[in-house]
């Protein structure tokens, strides 16, 4: 049994943004999900926040998919009744995206957390620096790629 | 007028005995700005789950925080329950539910305790936290442990609730919150307390709303928002409680919320003794589960957890994610700061509550002859009662 509200909530996103949607649909009750290329995260953000009232920002989940990197910004209305995921893939070689912290405020701390761990750059962070590793931690060694491993000690 | 400057204050124990750095930006001895600086605990669970099965995980995340273990451990088991395609059994359910209150109980009673310590006024500390052991006591009783209880597991749990338990796990409820009435009238009543913590450290509605802000933060800045109503898991959806929200924005408001659940908590666990269905406590699962993903949410004692799992169908995880209430509540606690004084600050970055881990087992060495032996907790629960009558005073 799904919600009336996601269901309407996936018309709109298709009628206003669906030439910028790759993929849209409802995983179960109370799960969305939404794909879309880089750079157009940010009008279906937007979107959803004027229209939707999706101002809740959970995290970003950076996952390393081999040859790109995804990043899934989990977002929730502001009754935080569902989970909205909006997937976009940044390729690993180039790994720059546009930051959302103009957008929603709270997404300060996930980003550096994705920069520090994952080394995606967020363009138009206010203070894109290290979060969570130490200062003299080497430069260009990211943890949470696939191809990063624990050094024997 | 002077410039302004700067104070580093921590890692060494920012106001909490816990690893964390800031630096304030002060005119005199106001704050004007503060940067966090994370990462003094940062032990890499997520990639050391990369490398454990999936039912090693299960006690990995455990250890991610030492008082608020069960919400982890509760929300990976649906996560992972999820990508399977299976639901645990109705009674694990309530007994999941029974303990995540219980741990509610004791991490809300610990930071009421907290609360009295920032603000000099040790003897309610040590009178909340002395009332805490109770609560520590059932949790023992049920589990075998009092802290890191490894009762929830993937597709159930691993103890029952016995009928036997029922009685001393309704007395302790009894007493609980005969006491917890009490703690909060000195909240209320109490001038120091009420001195110290009103219209300090307020952040408003639309800047909770702004910042994420998650939890008891949240719900005292008087956010409508708690997963147990949003998105009701575990049996959460069967028991009847009150979401409590206090209009208030400061750290009194935040004291008060935290109460007040405490005393909803003892209901629930109440409710779900009276409810609990009979029938097994665990399914059997397959050593991994099929390709796939999931993400869920659980109230913890500091507010929204959320967990994602993603599984290529081999016997490790692909990618394990965690986001702690405490992060989420970061920039919500460097807005509270702002504008407060140098005194104000061990009250309100404790009013985010923050955690940090206790150790209940003694190691004895002789230093002359190089013996060693170790006390089990009644041994030492015994030695202090026996020391504390000898020397006048005691429990009734």
């Amino acid at each position: 049994m799904l919600a009336a509200k996601e269901s309407l909530m996936v018309e709109e996103l298709k009628r206003h943004l669906g030439d910028k949607i790759t993929k849209i649909e409802i995983v179960r009750a109370r799960r969305v999900n939404v794909e879309v290329p880089p750079g157009a995260h940010r009008d279906v953000i937007k979107f959803l926040r004027d229209n939707f009232d999706v101002k809740h920002l959970v995290t970003i989940t950076g996952v390393d998919l081999g040859d790109c990197i995804e990043l899934i910004y989990h977002l929730s209305p502001d009754n935080r009744r569902w989970l909205l995921n909006v997937r976009t893939k940044v390729p690993k070689d180039n790994p720059v995206i546009e930051s959302i912290v103009d957008i929603i405020p709270g997404a300060t701390m996930y980003e550096r957390e994705v920069y520090d761990l994952l080394g995606v750059t967020f363009e138009g962070h206010p203070n894109l620096e290290r979060l969570v590793l130490p200062d003299d931690w080497p430069e260009g060694e990211y943890p949470l790629r696939k191809d990063w491993k624990p050094k024997e000690v | 007028m002077l410039p302004t400057y700067k104070l580093p204050i921590g890692p060494q124990h920012p106001a909490i005995k816990e690893a964390f750095h800031f630096t304030f930006e002060l005119d005199g001895e106001v704050i004007v700005d503060v940067k966090p600086r994370l990462g003094n605990v940062h032990r890499g669970i997520e990639k050391g789950m990369e490398f454990r099965s999936w039912n090693q995980g299960t006690f990995l995340v455990e250890r991610i925080c030492g008082i608020c273990n069960t919400p982890h451990t509760t929300c990976y088991a649906l996560t992972v329950e999820e990508i399977y395609g299976v639901e645990a059994p109705p009674r694990a359910q309530y007994i999941r539910t029974i303990i995540n209150e219980l741990n509610r109980i004791h991490s809300h009673m610990l930071w009421i305790g907290i609360l009295g310590m920032e603000l000099g006024f040790w003897s309610y500390f040590m009178y909340v936290w002395r009332d805490r052991e109770r609560v520590m006591d059932i949790i023992e009783m049920i589990t075998g442990n009092r802290v890191n209880t490894a009762t929830i597991i993937i597709g159930g749990v691993a103890y029952d609730i016995p009928p036997h338990m029922e009685g001393p796990i309704r007395r302790a409820m009894d007493y609980l919150e005969e006491r917890m009435k009490f703690y909060k009238q000195v909240l209320l009543n109490e001038p120091t307390i009420r001195a110290r913590t009103e219209n300090v450290g307020v952040l408003s509605k639309s800047k909770a709303r702004e910042l994420c802000a998650v939890g008891p933060v949240a719900r005292a800045s008087d956010l409508k928002t708690d997963v147990r109503f949003d998105e009701p898991y575990c049996s959460y959806g069967e028991v009847s409680f009150n979401l409590v929200t206090y209009p208030y924005c400061d750290v009194y408001a935040r004291a008060l919320v935290r109460a007040d659940e405490t005393l909803e908590s003892i209901e629930i666990v109440r409710q779900c003794l009276d409810k609990m269905p009979s029938g097994p406590i665990k399914l059997r699962l397959p050593r991994a589960p099929p390709p796939g993903e999931a993400v869920n949410r659980v109230e913890a004692p500091r507010g929204e957890l959320l967990h994602y799992c993603k599984s290529d169908g081999k016997e490790k995880p692909y990618r394990f994610k965690a986001r702690t209430p405490t992060l989420a509540n970061i920039p919500a606690l460097c807005e509270m700061l702002k504008g407060y004084y140098i005194a104000d600050i061990p009250a309100i970055v404790a009013s985010i509550d923050p955690c940090y881990c206790c150790t209940e087992r003694m190691t004895f060495v002789d230093v002359n002859t190089g013996k060693r032996w170790v006390w089990t907790y009644n041994e030492l629960r015994n030695y202090s009662l026996k020391w504390y009558k000898a020397n006048g005073g005691g429990r009734k």
